[in-house]
């Protein structure tokens, strides 16, 4: 082994990436759909016009204060700047010519909405909405639920119920989810520290495949341009194939780090505390220091383990088609866990998934998915990380010698058993 | 007698039950350049993949400079395979630098060297262009410069020319004699016997895995030489091989009225010619230095 060697081959492998354009697309996709999902939104809010001109005519004379009040209330969950401004009327005795002239009013753009209540509204529960755009379903919902509300308290009332009583008979169970941790107890949502561990499963899944086929398209670009010949006479394949791992892996981590750095600052406290727009009763999780550390230990090793078979295929075979066959084999590796997806997320400190968490072939993917949702005692992380170096050694061997001998090997597509006499005589 | 830059001992190499190159002995002079003969199939590139440590010798071994060769001294050699080829998507520029780093130059004195380079190749515009965007004859051009970036004392090409176009030939040449006035030692391989004649000091040739001929041209051609003679003639040529004193024919196969005599070393030429009037319409007959293809095929005759 040549550290000198390598370390050329392993630059000129990130630095043909790295001035890739695709790598920087890859790079931003991440923080762009999260700048999409969060920050979008709360821009877009902002410049709606702050205030919405809403006329009410209230026929029944007895829903406008109410619901005009109820709005008031309900002003923090309308986005930032977005205010009802409600005048509540009463009909005119020409109802056409009232309907005829808030029309007008709208189209001058002097009011955004109208609303009209008739006589029958309680009982009926109908109640017309006119504006020139009506699909804003967030301020529709927040009308609708003011509306419904005021409506419910009045029809309680007359049918002689205390509308207090009967709110708080009917009260529905909310389960209050508290995640403990050894940082101490956090009220969070279940549903959030589920998407963030699912979001992180696919997200790993895919980079870690998106990688293990760049080496191994890279290992075959060298076979079929022939290039590799001029390079084997000054490294070793050895130094070659090491290169090829740590520059692709490089890039790769580069990459990965980026992803993870952006999740761990868009959720980061201060951040979700500013951000205006989230879905009612979606908290959402904080990514730790020292689980993007666990995670990105885990994304290196995963990278290893699976990029090394993907390389030694590579390098077996003379063109991707030949290659697809036996890249069946890194590729199930990466898609096995999602077996075990389910049972790991649901109990993550139960005897299998800590089990399963030990296992290299799904280590790199089952203990950043552990980690995601309950973080593991150091000592299991330690333990595993261990474990998956180990196996690496065992792999960087074994598919060294088919790398070795494959690469300058062309002609006839290799068996499976030459390929394990390569493993034992190389 | 000086050291040899490059001496082979006894070098084998058997894929399975097929021999491809047995027992494989010569030395390469410094400072001269070197042919390494023989048809396709000969054990050429099997020979030369074996002095450059890509495949492992069965048996035998490689000298550098009188030493046995260790991996490190290799990356001072310069060398071309016959399957060759460069990153595509790599910058012209970038790619040059990276082989001379590759060959040990530090990172500073590649890029200023490929610069050099691509200055003298006449690619200087065309440094930040990607390889890909390159044609085949400019490629070429980089590929060669690759193989010399690094100022190499000994340079081992495996068919140069095959698939270089007639101005990188030249090229290529022109560079080759220069290496060779500064002393440099080149062996190169090659099917082309007539290139062989106007580039070599020595050849080795090569035939079925086995060196059948190797020294230095001028004096295998003048040892060759002194009994050789060229025939032209109508009739039954194959019949010459009979005569007295004739100890070996080479019938030239494309034009059927031509062949080379080569005499034993006692006979008369005359009682020779004689003979040949009696059954042939002998039209020329004269001595004259064979031709390397001539003098490889009764090589292979001989050794059979």
């Amino acid at each position: 082994m040549r550290l000198d060697k390598i370390r050329v081959l392993a630059r000129r492998e990130f630095l043909v990436r790295v001035k890739s354009k695709g790598f920087w697309f890859g790079i931003l996709v991440l923080p762009l759909f999260l700048g999409a999902v969060f920050v979008i939104p709360t821009l877009v809010l902002s410049k709606t016009k702050a205030q919405l001109d809403l006329v009410m005519v209230d026929a029944t004379g007895r829903l406008g204060d109410g619901v005009a009040e109820r709005l008031g209330r309900s002003r923090e969950g309308m986005g930032p700047g977005a205010e009802v401004a409600l005048t509540v009327v009463a009909p005119e005795a020409d109802r056409e010519e009232q309907r005829r002239r808030l029309d007008d009013r709208l189209l001058g753009e002097e009011i955004d909405a109208w609303l009209w209540i008739d006589d029958e509204a309680l009982a009926s529960g109908e109640v017309e909405y006119h504006a020139r755009n009506v699909s804003n379903t967030f301020t529709l919902e927040i009308l609708e639920r003011a509306l419904s509300a005021e409506v419910r308290e009045l029809r309680l009332t007359e049918a002689g119920y205390d509308p207090q009583q009967v709110a708080s008979l009917i009260e529905e169970v909310e389960l209050q989810t508290i995640r403990v941790s050894a940082e101490g107890s956090r009220r969070e949502a279940g549903e959030a520290g589920f998407l963030f561990a699912y979001a992180l499963f696919f997200m790993l899944y895919m980079v870690l495949l998106i990688w293990g086929q760049q080496v191994l398209q890279g290992v075959l670009e060298e076979k079929t341009s022939r290039v590799v010949e001029v390079i084997a006479s000054a490294a070793r394949p050895f130094d070659l194939m090491m290169g090829k791992l740590l520059g692709i892996g490089a890039a790769a981590f580069t990459q990965f780090s980026v992803w993870m750095v952006t999740l761990a600052t868009v959720t980061a406290p201060a951040v979700v505390g500013s951000l205006a727009f989230l879905p009612e009763g979606l908290t959402i999780p904080r990514i730790t220091v020292v689980q993007v550390a666990a995670v990105l230990l885990f994304f290196v090793l995963g990278f290893f383990v699976y990029s090394t078979m993907f390389a030694a295929v590579g390098a077996a075979f003379n063109n991707l088609q030949e290659a697809q066959q036996l890249a069946f084999v890194p590729t199930a590796s990466i898609i096995l866990p999602i077996f075990f997806l389910l049972p790991v997320i649901n109990d993550p400190a139960s005897p299998l998934a800590v089990g399963l968490s030990m296992v290299p072939l799904l280590s790199p993917i089952l203990m950043p998915l552990r980690v995601a949702v309950e973080m593991p005692p150091l000592w299991q992380i330690a333990l595993s990380a261990l474990l998956t170096g180990a196996f690496i050694v065992l792999m960087v061997w074994v598919c060294g010698r088919i790398y070795r001998t494959g690469i300058l090997m062309y002609g006839k597509k290799p068996t499976v058993r030459e390929l394990w006499r390569w493993v034992r005589h190389a | 007698m000086t050291t040899p830059a490059l001496e082979l001992i006894g070098l084998r190499k058997a894929f399975g039950d097929f021999v491809a190159v047995d027992d494989v002995s010569l030395a390469v002079p410094a400072g001269t350049v070197f042919g390494l003969l023989g048809p396709n199939g000969a054990g050429k590139t099997t020979t030369i993949r074996m002095i450059m440590d890509i495949i492992a010798p069965d048996a035998g071994e490689v000298l550098l400079a009188g030493r046995p060769r260790r991996r490190e001294d290799l990356e001072r050699v310069g060398y071309l395979p016959e399957e060759r080829g460069l990153y595509r998507r790599m910058t012209v520029g970038d790619h040059l630098a990276f082989l001379g780093e590759l060959h040990g130059l530090a990172h500073r004195e590649a890029v200023a060297r490929a610069g050099r380079w691509l200055e003298r190749l006449g690619l200087a515009d065309r440094a930040q262009r990607k390889v890909e965007e390159l044609s085949k004859g400019l490629q070429q051009k980089v590929q060669i410069a690759g193989t010399l970036i690094h100022e190499p004392q000994l340079v081992i090409l495996d068919e140069p020319f095959s698939g270089l176009d007639p101005i990188n030939q030249v090229l290529f040449k022109d560079l080759l004699a220069e290496y060779r006035q500064e002393g440099r030692t080149i062996l190169f391989s090659t099917h082309v016997m007539e290139q062989a004649e106007k580039l070599c000091d020595s050849i080795g040739l090569i035939s079925q895995g086995r060196a059948v001929l190797v020294g230095e041209l001028a004096e295998i051609k003048r040892r060759e030489g002194s009994n050789s003679y060229r025939l032209v003639a109508d009739g039954p040529l194959d019949r010459t091989a009979g005569v007295a004193g004739v100890a070996e024919v080479v019938v030239d196969p494309r034009s059927g009225d031509r062949a080379r005599l080569f005499l034993a070393p006692d006979a008369d030429p005359a009682a020779v010619l004689r003979a040949l009037v009696g059954f042939l319409a002998v039209r020329d007959f004269r001595s004259e230095e064979p031709a390397l293809e001539e003098i490889f095929v009764k090589a292979v005759r001989d050794a059979a």
